[in-house]
């Protein structure tokens, strides 16, 4: 009787918005296989003479935003302060060699997530121009948005080198098919820089699984074995080198001028912002999260590199002279000061790390791709050539401007709050690298706001000829 | 009821023996053309269901000559699928005898059934030469200069695992693969044993075309027609493979004789065949080569000499047999090279489909049927500590992904040539229910096999306990 009369006493607690309007186990596995279904089913359409075009990228596009509005219901769902991974889903795949088909998400996953979901979209968007094979199109695009969302959520290692491999194939082909003049080239590119971080994974992977006994692919396994610190020093310089080939960094980044400068817009947002920060996102979950040796041992050299990608990324922008390369290599440094945060290995600066790896990729995305709008509307690549578009081109101009000022970091733009978090949490554990990260950061103000006056705000190109 | 197990191969020898007479007595009606493949891959896939039924149970049969185990099992389902959605999926205008076309797939599935029931050395190479005749006879249909050229290469194939089966057969007083087994399990590894084992593996490699002794017979493979180049580049791989894999079983108490060879061959075949694959442009070679690199992973696998390593090569050997048997069958023609396969995703949505299944498979890229068991193979590298092997391997797939795009990019982004220009050598498959039947079961097996992988994989892990690996 007291028991009822407590409970009867005691405050409902209000539910959270959204909650219980979806109870689906399978929500991540949705999030998935939905778009590679429609991806599927789109490429064995008949689509006689185009007929159909508009009607694919409308399918595209309403696919992209159901997943969208199945995962801002997830997200409005989602318990921000448990430490334990949620939406989890495990089925025994191969359990002879310790597969598990595991997927789940926690705070960083469900950031990465939301960005792959929101990217899913405005690729779309961007991609509303495609006029040739367009069913081919937007079923690689829908394939390669899927392979994304499966390495963000995946909780076993096979599991997500699966997916981290799957995304290659697809963006390769989009770039072969849809990109610029020197597209075969850049896809080559794309395909080794990531095929030997593909493999670099893969080796990781079967190291960590070889030294945990050889029994389970399951992350819960493999990153909470205890390891030697000669084996957490080997996987972790195997797991950099993957994640240097994907965000990237220097200087395993040759594949992104050519990649990013030659594909459409639509593959440029999604290869500078999800696929990239998958990067990252690797090195916060197997070394900063899992093997504290070889995150400790490896701080300095993740400081240098960030220090490295930042600093030749800023200065290449500031030489280049084709505004889509431009845009290519300032995509990079939001990528480098996510790095830094993870190298500083402190709370603040992982928090700072995490915040980074939505806002810089969003930042990422808009600056590559603004630079590929402005390059294709105004036909022409050439900053020499380029000057006095902000009356001819006002939406194009705002969102140049808020690309730059967000990929600075400055006040009220979303990166300023992960910009300040890893600064200041990197100050204080890797101060030289923080100083030339900060360096590069002030270098590449100076080459955006160098492009932004000569191509946004200069006098207009009064040269006929060009 | 022992007998039933045979049922089979009594179906697929009955069949391929009956067409064989019928077509060469000029029995065959005219509308054979529709209905005979369909007849065939019907027969063949009721052979498949009796398999699965009745090969569970584990006898001998022949005084002990054959022997049922999971490891028949498993290998003789997996040839008889792979026959059955080759015969369906072919180009059947494309291939020079229909009679001959349809015999000879059925009579190397059933070389493969004998060696993968050998309980001695005779029924190994009888099985191994029965599918490489089955091969001669449809690329010397139309290339017979290149089927003399295939003889010529399999009789020295043939030399070298005879005198390897024979040193072997004098050095343990045995021509019982458990009982060599058995008696090596007290013995050292010693050169007398090191001497015939390379030979007899020298011959082995030179059937399957593993590298470097895949320039005899992958030139054949080339100029046969679409369903002889699958023969040859996927069957009688298979029945050399199967064949290496019991023999290494046998030889596993003393794997010191052999597996410094498989090392070697692993390696180069998988960097090599990846590389060759990038190197040439046009589908069916890229195709093979793609295959040798396949092989060299199968290798890799053996060369662990653990159940792991082997039942992970087991794995992939159904894999990769399914892609190199059917790809080529599946390609059609395509003699004019890379030009007569542009745009086929255009014209033929669902046999470029089926192709592209086949060259990513082959190559390895996820999430096909060919990485799940190379990535199983590597599981097993690695819990055997061989990284260098799985580095190695690892950069020949990267290569073979990469060669796999570029076929996939004639096939999807290219546009189609014009049909003037056409000609024969670059015509078009043509179109049948049974073809687009075939290539729609091929392409669910490829894009399947890694989702119901853990039934294959248990029965492969059961085929390499049977063999008497730990």
């Amino acid at each position: 009787m007291t028991l009822l009369t407590i409970v009867q006493a005691s405050p409902t607690p209000a539910p959270a918005p959204g909650a219980g309007l979806f109870t689906s186990p399978f929500l991540l596995s949705i999030l998935i296989w939905v778009p590679v279904i429609v991806a599927v089913s789109l490429a064995f359409i008949p689509n006689p003479r185009g007929r159909y075009d508009a009607l694919v990228k409308q399918i595209a596009f309403f696919t992209n935003l159901g997943t969208l509005g199945l995962l801002m219901i997830g997200y409005s769902q989602f318990e921000n302060f448990l430490p334990t991974m949620q939406y989890e889903e495990k089925i025994p795949w191969l359990p002879s060699i310790g597969v598990t088909y595991h997927l789940g998400v926690d705070g960083p996953g469900i950031a990465m997530l939301v960005l792959s979901g929101f990217i899913g979209v405005v690729s779309v968007l961007a991609s509303w121009g495609v006029r040739e094979r367009v069913r081919s199109y937007f079923s690689l695009l829908l394939l390669a948005q899927a392979s994304v969302t499966g390495a963000i959520v995946a909780r076993d290692m096979f599991v997500l080198v699966l997916f981290w491999g799957a995304s290659i194939i697809p963006l390769a082909l989009l770039l072969i098919g849809w990109g610029g003049p020197r597209r075969v080239p850049a896809a080559w590119r794309l395909v080794g820089y990531w095929g030997l971080g593909t493999g670099a994974l893969a080796v990781g992977t079967l190291a960590l699984y070889s030294a945990s006994g050889g029994t389970s692919f399951d992350m819960d396994a493999l990153l909470k074995s205890a390891l030697s610190s000669r084996v957490q020093l080997g996987v972790g310089a195997l797991m950099i080198v993957a994640a240097a080939t994907r965000l990237p960094l220097f200087p395993l980044h040759g594949w992104a001028r050519d990649v990013l400068g030659e594909a459409p817009p639509g593959v440029v947002v999604i290869v500078a912002s999800a696929a990239s920060r998958l990067g990252a996102f690797l090195l916060l979950r197997v070394i900063v999260g899992a093997e504290p040796t070889a995150a400790h041992l490896l701080s300095p050299v993740l400081a240098a590199l960030a220090a490295l990608t930042v600093g030749y990324a800023a200065l290449a922008a500031l030489r280049s002279l084709d505004i889509r390369h431009t845009g290519a290599y300032l995509a990079m440094v939001p990528g480098g000061i996510t790095v830094l945060g993870l190298a500083a290995v402190s709370p603040l600066g992982i928090m700072g790390s995490v915040l980074s790896l939505f806002t810089g990729g969003v930042a990422a995305a808009l600056i590559a791709c603004i630079c590929a709008t402005v390059a294709e509307r105004a036909q022409t690549r050439s900053l020499a050539v380029l000057g006095g578009l902000a009356p001819r081109m006002p939406n194009a101009t705002w969102l140049f401007v808020i690309a730059a000022l967000s990929l600075l970091g400055v006040p009220l733009m979303a990166s300023f709050a992960a910009n300040v978090m890893t600064f200041f949490g990197a100050f204080k554990t890797q101060p030289i690298g923080a100083f030339a990260v900060a360096a590069g950061l002030a270098v590449s103000a100076v080459a955006l706001a160098t492009v932004l006056g000569r191509v946004l705000f200069g006098a207009p190109n009064s040269n006929p000829a060009s | 009821m022992t007998y039933l197990v045979l049922l089979p191969e009594a179906l697929v020898v009955v069949t391929a023996v009956a067409v064989l007479i019928v077509g060469r007595m000029g029995w065959l009606p005219v509308l054979s053309r529709r209905f005979l493949p369909l007849v065939a891959a019907l027969v063949v896939l009721v052979a498949f269901g009796v398999e699965l039924w009745a090969g569970a149970a584990l006898t001998t049969y022949f005084g002990g000559a054959m022997l049922q185990d999971r490891f028949a099992l498993f290998a003789k389902a997996a040839v008889l699928l792979i026959a059955a959605v080759a015969v369906a999926s072919a180009d059947w205008p494309a291939e020079d005898s229909l009679h001959l076309g349809v015999a000879m797939p059925l009579l190397a599935a059933f070389g493969v059934m004998v060696a993968a029931s050998a309980a001695d050395m005779v029924g190994l190479w009888a099985g191994l030469e029965l599918a490489a005749a089955a091969a001669v006879v449809l690329v010397a249909l139309r290339r017979p200069d290149l089927g003399l050229r295939l003889l010529v290469v399999g009789a020295v194939a043939t030399s070298l695992v005879l005198v390897g089966l024979a040193f072997l057969y004098a050095s343990t007083g045995n021509a019982d693969l458990s009982a060599i087994h058995d008696v090596l399990s007290s013995r050292q590894p010693t050169l007398a044993l090191a001497i015939p084992t390379l030979l007899l593996f020298g011959g082995l490699a030179l059937r399957a075309g593993l590298a470097p002794f895949h320039v005899g017979p992958l030139p054949v493979g080339l100029g046969a027609s679409p369903l002889g180049a699958g023969l040859l580049i996927g069957l009688v791989t298979v029945a050399a493979a199967t064949a290496g894999i019991k023999l290494l079983a046998a030889l596993t108490p003393i794997p010191s004789v052999y597996a410094p060879y498989a090392y070697v061959a692993a390696a180069l075949a998988m960097v090599g065949g990846g590389a060759a694959a990038l190197a040439v442009r046009s589908p069916r070679p890229r195709m093979a080569y793609l295959a040798v690199g396949q092989l060299g992973w199968i290798a890799a696998g053996l060369a662990t000499h653990y159940r792991s390593g082997m039942a992970a090569s087991l794995f992939l050997l159904g894999a990769s047999g399914v892609a190199a048997t059917c790809g080529p069958a599946l390609l059609g023609r395509a003699e004019a090279g890379e030009t007569a396969i542009a745009g086929l995703g255009a014209v033929r949505p669902v046999r470029a489909a089926g192709l592209a299944l086949a060259v990513l498979s082959l190559a390895g890229a996820p999430p096909l049927a060919g990485f799940f068991g190379e990535l199983a193979v590597a599981a097993a590298l690695a819990q055997s500590g061989n990284f260098v092997l799985l580095g190695l391997g690892l950069l020949g797939s990267v290569l073979s992904v990469a060669a796999a795009i570029g076929t996939l990019r004639v096939l999807y982004i290219q546009g189609p040539i014009e049909e003037a220009r056409r000609g024969a050598a670059a015509a078009l498959p043509a179109v049948t229910a049974l073809s687009t039947a075939g290539a729609v079961v091929f392409s669910l097996i490829i894009a399947g096999y890694g989702l119901f992988g853990n039934p294959i994989l248990g029965l492969a892990d059961q085929g390499a306990e049977a063999l008497g690996l730990r």
